[in-house]
């Protein structure tokens, strides 16, 4: 092990770009789980709609997100969706559409997996006392359903949460992207590297901590 | 706007996407062999009975979990040689990164499967006059390893498709020849589109298994 002087000065004084960086992906995490939440529900529902080019159509979308690297469907709409649609789109918003449609494929399954989780008895005993489907669908499967789902969602943010700095490789100006730009401007990548892992770490860690206690609250005995 | 597909610069440049694709794979396993490994020796000291030595494993786990991928392998070529005086090559500081960020969920896949069984199976066992390491062997062992299957399959894919952030450290696997194609031809719409169809077809058929596994171990 070589002798290192560390130079945290080199952090300390670009901290105002690294928390401007920190700033967009604390605005692009919560933006990409809404378009998630969101998109995911749509496809879950066609996936379930009972018919075959709905949900063949759902199927693919799933699979195809869910079988390619982040960092492809990235790049892919960032540099290869204007050229199809004719529209340009700025790194931002790029970043925000296919981490949202990443997200939504995988909510998609966790909706899916939910609703169709629940045991059909349930359904049959909620028609056998009078209620209509959609009455079954409200009173007697979702709030079921939703607690199964709930936990699955959670993690699903964190990942998020960390899945954020992909964006730095299409030039969104989030933490990530402000670390490489303060370690090449200073020289100093370990200082620069360390602290933003420590930032990275000090905000997801307390989330997955959250995540586990959900995990254990909401529990299904069965 | 259209565009007009050339999908002859995807059949010409074949042989560079398959020589990435060529490192994608040997990354990939070499990464989750080690990764295997590495993993259930944090799990055995997760679950040792010196408080110390499972303090350090959780740390090791909650670090690497708790940190982007992305962060890790530019902290581990670019951070990491100057703490340590040796230069990695991409390769190595790929597979260190791989390997010690599955490892980490790994571990949590083992200790959950080792914990999942009963401690009556142990005990029957026992009195059955298997010594401890036989009824480790014999009787947890066996039933624990069924049931971490799926979730190591998991695992095997999320490793491999994150292996495609190494292209950022400009290792030469497959998404680097996508995007060094890509600035080469001209022509990103064929090539990235080749380049995501090739990870999918490659992933489907490790998920088709894994959902299988799923299944499997559901109506055991």
């Amino acid at each position: 092990m070589t002798h290192y002087t560390w130079h945290f000065e080199a952090v300390w004084e670009n901290l105002p770009l690294l928390l401007q960086g920190l700033w967009d992906t604390c605005l692009l995490a919560p933006l990409a789980m809404a378009v998630g939440l969101v998109v995911g529900l749509g496809v879950a529902l066609l996936r379930l709609s009972g018919v075959w080019g709905l949900s063949a159509i759902a199927t693919g979308f799933t699979e195809l997100f869910r079988t390619t690297p982040l960092l492809v469907q990235v790049i892919w709409v960032y540099t290869v969706l204007p050229l199809l649609t004719g529209i340009a789109l700025s790194p931002f918003v790029s970043g925000l559409v296919a981490l949202g449609l990443n997200v939504a494929a995988f909510m998609a399954e966790i909706y899916r997996t939910g609703i169709t989780s629940i045991d059909y008895s349930q359904k049959q005993g909620a028609l056998a006392l009078g209620m209509t489907r959609a009455q079954a669908m409200r009173r007697i499967i979702l709030p079921q359903a939703v607690r199964r789902m709930i936990p699955p969602m959670t993690a699903m943010w964190v990942a998020l949460f960390k899945d954020t700095s992909i964006l730095a490789t299409i030039g969104v100006v989030e933490l990530m992207y402000q670390a490489r730009v303060v370690a090449s401007d200073t020289f100093r990548p370990l200082e620069v590297f360390t602290a933003v892992g420590i930032i990275y770490f000090l905000l997801t860690y307390p989330q997955a901590l959250l995540v586990n206690w959900i995990y254990d609250r909401l529990r299904v005995h069965s | 706007m259209s565009v007009t597909w050339d999908l002859g610069v995807v059949t010409h440049n074949i042989g560079y996407l398959l020589a990435g694709l060529r490192m994608t794979i040997v990354l990939s396993l070499v990464s989750l062999a080690l990764g295997l490994a590495v993993g259930l020796a944090i799990a055995l000291l997760r679950l040792s009975r010196w408080r110390a030595l499972r303090w350090a494993a959780g740390l090791y786990i909650d670090v690497w979990r708790s940190t982007p991928f992305l962060a890790q392998i530019l902290w581990v070529f670019y951070a990491l040689p100057i703490l340590t005086g040796y230069a990695l090559t991409a390769f190595t500081a790929g597979v260190i990164t791989l390997s010690c960020h599955a490892s980490a969920y790994l571990a949590e896949v083992y200790r959950a499967g080792i914990l999942g069984i009963s401690p009556g199976q142990r005990q029957a066992a026992l009195a059955l006059g298997m010594t401890n390491a036989q009824a480790a062997r014999r009787i947890i062992l066996p039933q624990a390893v069924m049931q971490m299957l799926p979730a190591i399959g998991s695992q095997s894919i999320n490793l491999f498709k994150e292996s495609a952030l190494v292209s950022i450290i400009n290792l030469q696997e497959l998404m680097w020849y996508a995007e060094s194609l890509s600035g080469f031809t001209m022509r990103s719409v064929e090539i990235f589109s080749a380049t995501a169809l090739i990870y999918a077809l490659l992933t489907y058929p490790q998920a088709l298994a894994v959902n299988y596994l799923h299944r499997r171990q559901r109506a055991a």
